[in-house]
């Protein structure tokens, strides 16, 4: 592997998070918030899935990146996910519960894959 | 089939007489009671937490802390509320006994094999319960485990678990945010059994005399499913902690990701 391609993982892997056993209450499970963007990276652990979404840009804006939590592989599959569901480049519209401190992170309500209208309910 | 029985009363008699020149008592356990496996209830598929249900069950039966825990208690309830959880599990430890049962998100499954019943969590590799019911008692002096030693019987179609030798460490939970640690002397008595076809209930009879005024009584809901789809998948709690990159040997390997001391995920930085 090329060293830029490694320097480019690990910028990804630095905005990832870890995704030790914990509690959700960080969110605010009060609000939601729908996003437009583009996949960029999937991962299908334990204790808890992560999707990282590039939002579109939109008002003179650039997009934003946005990490974003789900239960787990076990419980997203009993609800009919699989672990290619969503894939890296995919175009997506997804509703989350926010960070309560207004950073960019959230926790997975629903994911609609843009080109076929399908929902996944996270 | 007589010599053979004739050498494993030998070899218990020997191990009596050991035990005994070791300055221990010698163990005699009871008579195995247990019912053959096909006459067990049908426990197959995997069991998911009613997690809703967990917290109505709080809300309606609060656990009797001691003035100084209940204290402690809405300190961490209130750092949950305003989004600052202490993250009981983040450090990927066990949930443990009793918390596994009281507060997991989730699945698991029971196996039965003669003289013993093992349940399986989901998630975490390390979540693994051994209830031994082939009439042994529980040794005098058990070596503390996140999960205790446990021994059970069946009453008609319930299991009756007695669990003890639980380290004090582990949390008497309400949330995966909120509990305190047992610190000693834990004593769970379970009556698990189905509550329909695809309904188990666990009555958990918990005493904790470091933490609790009197014996906390209280029900968690499980349901059933089966098939495929529900299979219990590997999880490694630790795992989503690491990145699967490329060394510049070309190996495949795990990296650290970074993470807040709470183990919670970091955001990206604001753009």
């Amino acid at each position: 592997m090329s060293r830029p391609l490694t320097a480019l993982i690990l910028v990804v892997a630095a905005v990832t998070g870890a995704q030790a056993h914990h509690s959700s209450a960080m969110y605010d499970q009060q609000k939601t918030l729908t996003l437009r963007g583009v996949v960029t990276q999937v991962r299908w652990t334990s204790p808890h899935v992560n999707v990282s979404v590039l939002s579109d840009a939109a008002g003179g804006q650039a997009g934003v990146a946005w990490v974003l939590e789900a239960t787990s592989p076990g419980n997203l599959m009993r609800a009919g996910w699989t672990r290619t569901s969503i894939k890296v480049g995919d175009r997506v519209s997804v509703v989350v519960a926010p960070l309560r401190d207004g950073t960019h992170g959230g926790w997975c309500r629903g994911v609609t894959l843009l080109a076929s209208g399908k929902r996944l309910e996270c | 089939m007589a010599s053979v029985i004739d050498a494993r009363a030998l070899s218990i008699a020997v191990l009596a007489v050991l035990a005994t020149a070791c300055g221990r008592p010698a163990v005699t356990s009871p008579p195995n009671t247990e019912p053959a496996i096909a006459a067990l209830p049908d426990w197959s598929g995997i069991w998911v937490p009613d997690v809703e249900d967990q917290f109505k069950q709080v809300d309606s039966n609060p656990l009797p802390w001691k003035p100084q825990v209940a204290a402690e208690v809405k300190r961490l309830t209130d750092a949950e509320a305003a989004g600052h959880p202490k993250g009981l599990f983040a450090n990927c430890l066990p949930e443990a006994m009793p918390a596994w049962m009281l507060v997991s998100h989730n699945a698991l499954e029971i196996l039965f094999t003669p003289g013993r019943v093992t349940m399986l969590g989901e998630s975490d590799g390390n979540r693994l319960r051994r209830i031994y019911t082939d009439g042994r008692p529980h040794p005098g002096d058990p070596d503390p485990s996140f999960h205790g030693h446990s021994i059970g019987h069946w009453e008609g179609e319930t299991l009756v678990v007695d669990t003890i030798g639980v380290l004090p460490q582990t949390y008497i939970a309400i949330s995966e945010a909120v509990g305190v640690p047992n610190n000693g002397g834990l004593h769970v008595v379970e009556r698990i059994h189905l509550a329909g076809a695809d309904v188990l209930l666990d009555e958990l009879a918990i005493t904790a005399p470091n933490v609790l005024t009197a014996t906390w009584t209280t029900t968690r809901r499980f349901t059933r499913q089966k098939g495929p789809n529900a299979d219990i998948l590997e999880g490694v709690c630790l795992q989503g902690s690491f990145a699967e990159q490329t060394d510049a040997r070309g190996d495949a390997v795990f990296v650290p990701v970074p993470h807040t001391d709470e183990g919670n995920p970091v955001p990206p930085p604001a753009r």
